[in-house]
């Protein structure tokens, strides 16, 4: 199928999402749709897709002009997507999952499972992959989620599919394989589009590439028409950033020290885990996100409460304590997610600054709020971590997703508390939102403050640690040193079970 | 994703606002002709049932109404500020209510003395129901919506039992205990009915305002109805501020149950607390200007002249008074399904950011 | 005392009392599962005793009677919709309010068309015969229990399973569970939640209908204000322990039906009416207490 996007325009209220935007997406190939957060590649794809409305331009599927009322129109004509979030139920089975919204009925509406699955099993045959039906989608491990998404594309016969970062949660064998995958949909003649932000992907198995910047279509052509530094600079639109340079420096005395410690997690337990992180270094952990980090840094806060095992910092004993204990004797946390635990959208910048602050009595008259002692401070976060906001009183909601991480950032780090944890600080946010973020973490390193980042972004992790911890199902599966650290030596440390549902790659 | 969020009464568009407006009263008209009511002397009514009378004297029932529909608004609007969806209010005020009267009539001593005894043992007894419900969710697990609405039956069953037997006024041959001494009694206004326990709700409200703009609790436990997961990972102590805003919450309402007592009643009747839906109508009070603090009087004082009009209707023009009760839920229906974006922990924009 | 209480007319009273909680919970948990937070049953309960006795009323039909309810209970879900789905209106918000609205309505109407206040009661309100089943009706004790029943009894015995598989199954019941599991999901494959939750609403008016039929004109021949007297509250509190279940509810639901038939069979045996009014709640709030303890143990 081959699909013609023809001068598509999508504004969210004010914001131009996508802009006057035409490319053709050819049969047989897989098209690379590049560009950083915010560029507007996902937009323009769920415009194609019937989840976005376009303010302008026309859709042509193999000559037609086709409009689409809803997602499920799109499904009709053949297009197929798997979103960046999964899009599952986890608390049905594969098979149930596959089917939804294209169940094979009978008679008053029944679903017809037989007829669903030997379907599914032969279409999943032809390209190697094997998967239980039966399994429910939450005992399933994020890889193997990825495989069912492939395979609803696949029960749905899709010509065209869309698949928006899909590596994002893959080990580095389990990438290997689903690009094989894609390659043997490439050669049945559908056409594969592959939105990325990893430049590796894109040279690695394209055939042709898109690059947006700021909502506008940068360039598109062939793959061998183009370089991966030309790529690069379209993306960010001029010269990149140079690339951090972590000054050698030797780590101080011990600040967090973590023995034995374990954890439940979803199903099984996580741990023990042992570890400790010093004044003066960052160590960060590696590893494809829900292999057990999530429950570690939830027992770190004290947010949940561990099974066993010691945690100590600055030598002293903190399990017991609480998260507001845990913070007052010297801890700061930054976390993943900004939307909910980070801030409190719907309260103004200032009330969202002056949360969880020490020196209450810096705001406070007694009983009282200080309102301009707490807006004052707030002023100070959006100067020094150069916040882009209309002034401390407007909600934290109005804040561009980079901005309101600074703010997160910016509290935690204000703090200065010796030991500093950091959950994927830059999720989802721009290259210049990154670029400070990071500065920031090395210059408290640089100050001699303990980090422990962790973070599914392996260049994030390469480019910041002094020690790298891999973590794969709820232990550690080895440790290097930031120094000889390398993607390939990190990536044979995830083993993953999700490889074997794919087939090997000759 | 919903367009209203942000949007409040005064920044929505007019016309829709008129539109809702004309739909609200198309079924109070329709309701009204099903009965064959005269519309003109129906309206007539109503106005002089919420605010005329001689010497105002239904303006004064609708104050009194009022002040307690107002008291419960505040009450729960603490809690639901807090995010916690306490919606037993209804118990507390009879837990109030009950050791209110039982307090005044047992207790000796001077009459001054006897009524503040009272009114704190009413403010406790409410602030303890609501902590049982508190306790319930935070240390065993039952949801606080289901639990605190549950704990309604019990107090509801518990103060009928007492004034049904131990400390049922026999000789009335009603469900009712024996007054309390008349020296307890809230005084009038002068030349009026009015008793002054609207004074003490009207400190409440006010208590209500400075508590929720500007105190350091009061900023917390919003932090905490906003976004409970951010206010545990910043520290703030959520469990205790839970219980210690029920424990408010509570108080209030028992304070409520108290003034009911000494203001209005002077004893406690079997269903006097739960028969005119005061909890409900309190909650809906809140509900329907999304929870800003200094407008719940506002609209506490609207739905009392609702339910005191809707009784000058039934006499002008033989309009059945529930007809009260219909127009505040359709009111709610149009009016906070547009502003209510704001309560709920849904007002997350997903998607917006990082799209 | 106990052989006093557990004769066969306690045991045969049972099924009566059972039948309304579990009807509503059954509507409860497709909003449940379909991930409308509707606290809103008892005004649809309520609304359903009432349009019973008036559809037995003018129709002299039992059955008509509980086509109104079901009619009734289905035009109360479609308000609920209209403001909670398509306007937005927060479940809690709504479903306060639709309560009020049920508890005003039904006594204005009350007023209104019988001009009576409090209860109605009348000779042309033909109630449900109970249903003889021929062999069963004659095995001693359990045969009064399982025949002689309302017809609903028998209807929302049906429903117990029906909704099992209906949940487990159907393309609804399917599109019903991921509505209420992930939405966003059940979107990007095209189909809108809101049109499946419509369904749900429309469901559980049907099933809260014949709840309250079952109240107004099978358990008794009469509307009473507010007659629905805190059964919905129980049944969401069914709803809430089950995660909306089928075959669990209906375990839950015949506990609380039991404590209620065991609470007016107590009545009258020197008790104070106060004490045994509120048995059933007491009862609830003890299993719900006793299961999230229980599960708090498991998960810790």
């Amino acid at each position: 199928m081959r699909a013609v996007l023809s001068g598509i325009t999508v504004r969210f209220g004010d914001l131009v999402a996508v802009n006057n935007v035409s490319l053709t997406i050819e049969p047989g190939e897989i098209h690379a749709v590049v560009g950083e957060n915010g560029a507007g590649k996902t937009t323009l794809m769920n415009a194609l897709f019937g989840l976005v409305q376009p303010e302008a331009g026309k859709i042509l599927l193999d000559g037609n002009e086709r409009h689409w009322a809803s997602p499920q129109e799109a499904i009709a004509a053949g297009l197929g997507m798997v979103h960046q979030h999964f899009m599952l139920q986890d608390s049905m089975t594969v098979l149930e999952n596959i089917v939804l919204t294209a169940e094979p009925v009978g008679r008053l509406g029944f679903v017809d499972f037989a007829r669903a699955r030997r379907l599914l099993t032969a279409r999943a045959k032809a390209h190697g992959i094997t998967l239980p039906l039966d399994r429910r989608v939450d005992s399933l491990s994020v890889g193997e989620k990825q495989v069912v998404e492939i395979l609803k594309l696949l029960y749905r016969d899709s010509r065209l599919l869309i698949l928006d970062e899909p590596t994002s949660v893959l080990t580095p064998r389990e990438k290997e394989r689903l690009f094989g995958v894609l390659k043997s949909f490439r050669d049945e003649g559908r056409a594969v589009v592959l939105i990325t932000h990893k430049l590796d992907e894109v040279m690695e198995s394209a055939d042709r590439v898109s690059v947006m910047r700021g909502g506008h279509l940068v360039s598109s052509g062939p793959l061998s028409a183009t370089s991966r530094e030309e790529i690069a600079r379209q993306i960010v639109g001029g010269g990149l950033p140079a690339p951090r340079q972590r000054t050698a420096r030797v780590a101080g005395d011990t600040v967090l020290s973590v023995e034995r410690l374990e954890v439940a997690g979803r199903g099984r337990t996580v741990g023990p885990l042992s570890f400790s992180v010093r004044a003066g270094e960052i160590v960060g952990i590696a590893g494809v996100s829900g292999n057990g980090q999530a429950e570690l840094i939830a027992a770190l806060t004290g947010l949940r409460r561990p099974l066993s095992g010691s945690i100590s910092l600055l030598g002293r004993p903190i399990e017991a304590l609480d998260v507001e204990a845990r913070r007052r004797a010297g801890m700061s946390y930054i976390p993943e997610d900004r939307q909910r635990v980070g801030l409190a959208l719907a309260a103004s910048i200032s009330e969202n600054a002056n949360a969880g602050r020490d020196d209450r009595t810096a705001f406070t008259r007694g009983a009282f709020l200080d309102r301009k002692a707490m807006a004052r401070f707030a002023r100070m976060l959006i100067e020094r971590y150069r916040i882009r906001a209309a002034g401390p009183s407007v909600p934290a909601a109005t804040l561009s997703g980079g901005n309101k991480q600074k703010l997160v950032v910016g509290r935690e780090l204000e703090r200065g508390t010796p030991l500093i944890i950091a959950e994927n600080p830059t999720w989802g946010v721009d290259i210049g939102a990154i670029d400070f973020i990071h500065g920031e973490l090395l210059r408290l390193r640089g100050e001699g403050h303990a980090l422990l980042l962790v973070s599914s972004e392996l260049d994030e992790i390469l480019a910041l640690s002094d020690r790298i911890l891999v973590m794969f199902d709820g232990r550690f599966a080895g440790e290097v040193s930031g120094a000889e650290a390398d993607p390939e030596r990190i990536g044979s440390m995830m083993t993953s079970g999700a490889a074997e549902l794919l087939p090997e790659v000759a | 994703m919903r367009k209203h969020i942000y949007r409040t009464l005064l920044a929505g568009d007019l016309l829709s606002w008129l539109g809702v407006a004309g739909a609200i009263l198309a079924v109070i008209l329709v309701l009204m002709l099903m009965v064959g009511a005269p519309v003109g002397e129906a309206l007539q009514g109503f106005w002089s049932g919420a605010f005329g009378g001689r010497r105002y004297a239904y303006l004064m029932t609708t104050l009194s109404r009022a002040a307690i529909i107002i008291g419960m608004a505040v009450s729960v609007l603490l809690s639901f500020r807090a995010g916690l969806f306490n919606i037993g209010g209804e118990g507390q005020l009879v837990a109030g209510g009950l050791v209110a009267a039982l307090t005044a009539i047992l207790l000796p001593g001077p009459p001054l003395l006897v009524l503040a005894v009272s009114v704190l043992a009413a403010m406790l007894a409410g602030a303890l129901w609501a902590l049982l419900a508190g306790v319930l969710q935070l240390y065993v697990g039952v949801p606080l919506l289901v639990g605190s609405l549950l704990l309604n039956y019990p107090a509801r069953y518990i103060a009928s039992y007492l004034v049904a037997h131990p400390f049922r006024d026999v000789p009335s041959g009603m469900l009712q205990s024996h007054l309390v001494p008349q020296e307890t009694w809230l005084p009038y206004f002068p030349g009026t009915r009015l008793d002054i326990g609207i004074l003490f709700i009207a400190a409440a409200s006010i208590f209500a305002v400075i508590y929720s703009h500007a105190t350091l609790h009061g900023y917390h436990a919003r932090l905490n109805g906003l976004s409970p997961d951010f206010a545990r990972a910043v520290g703030l102590p959520v469990k205790k501020l839970a219980l210690q805003t029920l424990a408010m919450s509570g108080a209030i309402a028992g304070l409520v149950g108290a003034i009911a007592v000494f203001g209005i009643h002077h004893r406690y009747i079997d269903g006097m607390l739960v028969q005119p839906l005061y909890a409900w109508t309190g909650i809906i009070a809140v509900l329907l200007v999304g929870m800003i603090p200094w407008a719940v009087p506002l609209s506490g004082f609207f739905f009392a002249a609702v339910e005191t009009g809707a009784a000058g209707m039934e006499r002008a023009a033989a309009v059945p008074k529930e007809i009260a009760l219909v127009i505040q839920a359709v009111i709610i229906l149009f009016v906070a399904s547009r502003v209510s974006g704001a309560l709920s922990v849904s007002a997350e924009r997903k998607g917006a950011d990082d799209a | 005392m106990l052989d006093l209480l557990f004769d066969a007319s306690f045991m045969a009273s049972v099924p009566r009392f059972v039948t309304p909680i579990l009807l509503a919970a059954l509507g409860g948990a497709l909003c449940e599962r379909a991930g409308v937070f509707n606290i809103a049953l008892e005004g649809f309960i309520l609304t359903g005793a009432f349009a019973a006795v008036l559809g037995s009323y003018f129709s002299g039909s039992p059955w008509l009677g509980a086509i109104a309810a079901m009619a009734a209970g289905i035009a109360i879900g479609l308000v609920f919709a209209e403001f909670h789905l398509r306007r937005g209106g927060d479940a809690i918000v709504v479903s306060i309010a639709i309560n009020i609205l049920a508890a005003g309505l039904t006594t204005y109407l009350l007023r209104a068309i019988f001009d009576v206040m409090g209860a109605f009661s009348d000779p042309a309100i033909v109630g449900f015969q109970p249903v003889r089943i021929p062999l069963i009706a004659d095995i001693p004790v359990l045969g009064r229990v399982l025949s002689g029943q309302s017809p609903l009894v028998y209807v929302a015995l049906l429903a117990v399973p029906a909704v099992h598989i209906f949940l487990a199954r159907h393309r609804l019941g399917l599109r019903m569970r991921a509505a209420g599991e992930n939405a966003a999901a059940l979107e990007a494959g095209g189909v809108s939640p809101r049109r499946v939750r419509l369904w749900a609403l429309v469901g559980c008016g049907t099933f809260c209908g014949l709840a309250g039929a079952q109240l107004s004109i099978a358990n008794v021949n009469l509307f009473v204000e507010n007659m629905s007297a805190g059964r919905g509250w129980i049944a969401i509190v069914a709803v809430l322990l089950t995660r909306g279940r089928p075959l669990p509810l209906f375990l839950i639901a015949a506990i609380f039906g039991t404590v209620d038939s065991f609470s007016f069979r107590v009545q009258g045996l020197g008790l104070a009416q106060q004490f045994t009014d509120m048995m059933p709640y007491l009862a609830t709030l003890m299993v719900l207490v006793a299961l999230s303890w229980w599960r708090k143990r498991q998960t810790a």
